[in-house]
């Protein structure tokens, strides 16, 4: 079998046939690590920098991080609500951008924008945004400065070891505390 | 930095050692008439999956709740036990912790239960094994859920995979709700507020479930009656939950 595998490697045409399988599964590999670093594409190409810079707040279309386990993505009639609104584009003067298009296409089928959800943990994970908030953290604090990105995107990895780095620097004087956010069964049942 | 891993260790006097339980349950078994409901709503609520006939022939059903029965004398001459519903008992000093060799099963600090992580879980089933209650079950396979069902998963619950040892949890899902909107209203939980799948589901309320360290609260106050025993007490397991002898 090694023996077989030798003679076909002196061979110009094997070498060539094993150099194209390992840049095969090379380049499968690499594909494969730049999808998990990449956003997910989204159905409208939202701009969170424009929207930010405009001072709408993040709760006005996330409100559910304030009280609840979701964030919450906001429903085509939430961004139509402000945006039916904009006179230069009710009364004609100027066209209907292409993506508020897609958005007016939505809000006249009445179909739910199936926005992709970009900061996720896995199933068995359950993270709750309501006492993250309570405890005084603000959303660029784990979401990142979203002025400054167009279409949303991740810039934390977001695995267990970031969770309790933050969990043990601010409960370091409270041991009862301490105790509640290191335990196991806090995130994970 | 130090490390902060409490390693559970064997030890002859397990009643001295162990941890005084936090939530308890008190199960009436006068009041239980096995009619299997809260064995029903414990599957709704937690997403524990069908087995099927073929698997259960093994001995690999799956339930986190089971009603017992036991017969005594020979047929047609049977005395009937009382019907004993079988739950994870929430050890204060549990069997099944010191045998994990993947802290899978560990003991919750601040909630006083005995946890089962999935993700960490690689499926040894040591701690199946060291259950005197034989309350854990094992995922032998990825449990097929034919549409519609999938759409009664809950999803406070993780779905468990093939090869993953789960258990009762006593809801902790129910709890960590309960502490979340209580906190978000600035007061402590009362007594009664919520309470578990099985307990929820009981129609002759035989189950009842609350803070077992609340000399006040009803469990508390059932568990302390004369009609109240823990089961297989002599292994010093130390249950938080209490059965009440049919009187």
């Amino acid at each position: 079998m090694v023996k077989r595998f030798m003679s076909w490697l002196s061979d110009p045409l094997g070498r060539i046939g094993l150099l194209i399988a390992f840049l095969a599964v090379f380049s499968g590999a690499a594909f494969g690590l730049y999808t998990t670093q990449t956003a997910p594409p989204q159905p409208i190409q939202f701009p969170h920098n424009l929207h930010v810079g405009l001072g709408v707040q993040c709760l006005y279309c996330h409100p559910g991080a304030y009280r609840q386990a979701s964030a919450g993505l906001p429903t085509e009639t939430k961004c139509w609500g402000c945006h039916q609104q904009l006179s230069k584009y009710a009364d004609g003067t100027v066209a209907l951008p292409a993506e508020l298009q897609k958005l007016k296409a939505y809000v006249d089928a009445n179909k739910p924008i199936q926005w992709v959800p970009v900061a996720q943990v896995p199933d068995f994970v359950h993270f709750n945004h309501r006492p993250h908030i309570a405890a005084g953290l603000n959303c660029e604090n784990c979401h990142g400065d979203m002025s400054k990105v167009t279409v949303a995107e991740n810039p934390q990895v977001m695995n267990m070891g970031w969770c309790l780095e933050c969990h043990r620097a601010r409960t370091v004087d409270n041991p009862e505390k301490r105790n509640k956010l290191l335990d196991c069964g806090t995130c994970h049942y | 930095m130090t490390t902060e891993l409490k390693i559970p260790e064997f030890s002859a006097n397990f009643a001295e050692s162990g941890q005084q339980g936090k939530w308890g349950m008190a199960i009436d078994m006068d009041i239980c008439t096995g009619c299997q409901a809260c064995v029903a709503a414990c599957a709704m609520e937690n997403n524990v999956p069908f087995v099927g006939e073929a698997d259960s022939g093994y001995g690999r059903s799956m339930h986190w709740i089971r009603t017992e029965r036991f017969w005594e004398g020979e047929f047609p001459e049977i005395k009937m036990t009382p019907y004993q519903p079988m739950l994870c008992q929430q050890c204060g000093h549990a069997p099944c912790e010191p045998v994990c060799p993947a802290f899978a099963t560990v003991h919750s600090q601040s909630e006083a239960l005995n946890l089962q992580v999935y993700n960490r879980c690689v499926g040894t089933r040591y701690c199946a094994n060291n259950c005197p209650y034989q309350v854990r079950s094992f995922n032998w396979r990825d449990f097929e859920r034919p549409e519609p069902l999938p759409n009664q998963l809950n999803p406070d619950v993780t779905v468990r995979r093939r090869g993953v040892m789960e258990k009762c949890t006593f809801c902790i899902q129910r709890i960590h709700r309960a502490e979340d909107q209580a906190k978000s209203e600035g007061r402590e939980i009362a007594d009664g507020e919520f309470t578990t799948a099985c307990a929820q589901a009981c129609p002759a309320d035989a189950i009842v479930f609350g803070r077992i360290d609340d000399p006040e609260s009803a469990v508390s106050k059932l568990a302390r009656g004369s009609r109240g025993f823990h089961m297989l007490e002599e292994l010093g397991t130390l249950p938080s939950v209490t059965y009440l002898k049919a009187g």
